[in-house]
């Protein structure tokens, strides 16, 4: 079976754990630092990713994105946080990670917002060690259901 | 050793045995004697191995801090005093107390864990199909209501508008051969709703086939529609348009279209003042970008509700075409949709020499 959120399936579901805590604080960090991104960068790097996959790739990519932006909608509720360039910037970081090294330097236009409260986002596949959120792509006691290879 | 030991294990909720540096159980909790299915006296003394057979749980030795530090966790398959079989997953933590050096083994049955994530991987599958299949029949929709527009376009034109004109000509003939000057007033009525009907019949020609489109003029056409919108409306608008590439047909009506369904939900909902419209060539495609100074919504509270067809058909008619799209808003700070076409067609596979033209 194929991943649901392709290769780095467990990577995005780790990602999307880590919103629900994220302080008011980190939230208010993440969407000040979308909004310095040039917004044609980001329109490339969107491009880019959509020109660079597959249909169904791209259907994986997707629905990682809007998972996590459901996710970081909830956790800005319950913050009382209502600026959308929170939940774009969490969507944009689950679209670039779902989609991994093949979007090469445009991974980091797509994920800095976010990697800004964490960290591990920095890192993709080929670059350095697999770790979001604070797990390695094998830790037994991350999520399992989305780390079963295709 | 049992001095320390015996009651230990009845504190945990998962099944726990504790086993000697030989390998050699000897202390289990009622929770491990009930998943094996054991007497819980009868474990004492049993292998550990028994329980786990033909695999490798390679016991901490307790003589390397580092390699007993290694990751705690496996994943085996345990076996019943009855020779059934189970996932399980086990946690191996060595302990020395005093020069004493036993292991403690906790070990969760995943029965149930793996039947759920089947369950759900299933769930996973169907809903996956069914999108799938909902995302095909509604490409079909915007093909066919695309087809079905210019065929009434064209019947309007072919049809209706010459039919008017010809009724336009006999009331021109009509009024010459009327002898009751009278009469005229009521024929000068009549011409005038004709030649109303036919303006309103060309508008929604142009609506239905916009005539710009087909000049590669993708901004004037945007812009008498933007116009036609601040006179009904007193919208103001913004058009920001930067294409020095020429737009193809195909992609310019999307474009069109997209942005005409963006402009309906701002005339319906938004309640705005402004609206700002710019195009810009990014990547081998076009960036649009509509923005509204209205009342915004929550789309925690909007998304989850039926009856947004017209936001669903922007996404898809983008997606479809290869492109991506953006529909973001907050109560109180406006609208904003983004999305991006590739000028050339959609494909499904990837495109891998693009890096050389980017």
């Amino acid at each position: 079976m194929n991943p649901m959120f392709g290769q780095d399936g467990q990577r995005v579901l780790a990602l999307i754990t880590g919103i629900a805590d994220l302080t008011a604080d980190e939230v208010d960090r993440v969407t000040d630092a979308w909004k310095q991104v040039c917004p044609s960068d980001r329109a490339t790097a969107w491009a880019r990713l959509v020109r660079t996959t597959t249909e169904q790739e791209r259907y994986q990519i997707l629905a990682a994105a809007s998972l996590a932006r459901r996710e970081a909608l909830a956790t800005a509720h319950r913050l009382r946080r209502a600026d959308w360039a929170f939940w774009a910037a969490v969507s944009d970081a689950a679209a670039a990670v779902a989609a991994g090294a093949r979007i090469g330097r445009h991974y980091d236009t797509l994920t800095a917002p976010l990697a800004a409260v964490m960290p591990p986002l920095a890192a993709f596949p080929g670059r350095a060690p697999a770790s979001v959120a604070g797990f390695t792509a094998d830790d037994p006691r991350a999520p399992a259901v989305f780390s079963e290879g295709a | 050793m049992k001095s320390w030991l015996t009651d230990l294990p009845e504190t945990f909720p998962d099944a726990m045995v504790i086993v000697d540096s030989q390998g050699r159980i000897v202390e289990a909790n009622a929770q491990a004697a009930s998943l094996f299915g054991f007497d819980k006296r009868k474990m004492s003394g049993l292998l550990i191995q028994a329980l786990f057979p033909g695999q490798l749980l390679a016991l901490p030795s307790g003589r390397s801090a580092q390699q007993d530090q290694a990751d705690p966790y496996r994943e085996l398959v345990g076996s019943r005093s009855d020779s059934s079989r189970f996932p399980a997953i086990v946690a191996i933590m060595p302990v020395k107390i005093k020069q004493v050096t036993a292991v403690i083994i906790s070990i969760r049955d995943l029965t149930e864990t793996q039947r759920t994530r089947f369950v759900l991987r299933r769930g996973v599958e169907i809903l996956m199909s069914e999108s799938q299949d909902r995302q095909a029949l509604l490409g079909h929709l915007i093909r066919a209501r695309e087809e079905e527009r210019l065929r009434i376009a064209a019947d309007i034109h072919d049809d209706a508008i010459q039919l008017m004109s010809a009724a336009n000509l006999r009331l021109q003939q009509l009024r010459l051969r009327l002898p009751d000057q009278a009469a005229r007033p009521i024929l000068d009525k009549l011409q005038e709703a004709l030649t109303l009907a036919s303006s309103h019949l060309r508008q929604l020609i142009f609506d239905l086939r916009p005539s710009g489109l087909e000049d590669g003029n993708l901004g004037a056409a945007l812009r008498v529609y933007l116009e036609q919108m601040h006179a009904d409306t007193g919208i103001a608008y913004r058009l920001d348009e930067r294409l020095n590439a020429r737009v193809p047909d195909r992609t310019a009506l999307l474009i069109y279209r997209n942005v005409l369904e963006a402009l309906a939900n701002v005339r319906n909902h938004a309640r705005a003042s402004t609206v700002a419209v710019e195009l810009l060539v990014i990547e081998d495609g076009c960036l649009v970008r509509i923005v509204d100074d209205g009342v915004g919504y929550d789309p925690a509270d909007v998304e989850d509700r039926p009856g947004h067809l017209g936001l669903v058909l922007i996404r898809e008619r983008a997606e479809l075409a290869g492109g991506w799209c953006r529909i973001e808003s907050s109560p109180g700070t406006g609208t904003t949709v983004e999305f991006w076409v590739p000028f050339g067609k959609s494909s499904t596979k990837p495109d891998a020499g693009h890096e050389r033209a980017g």
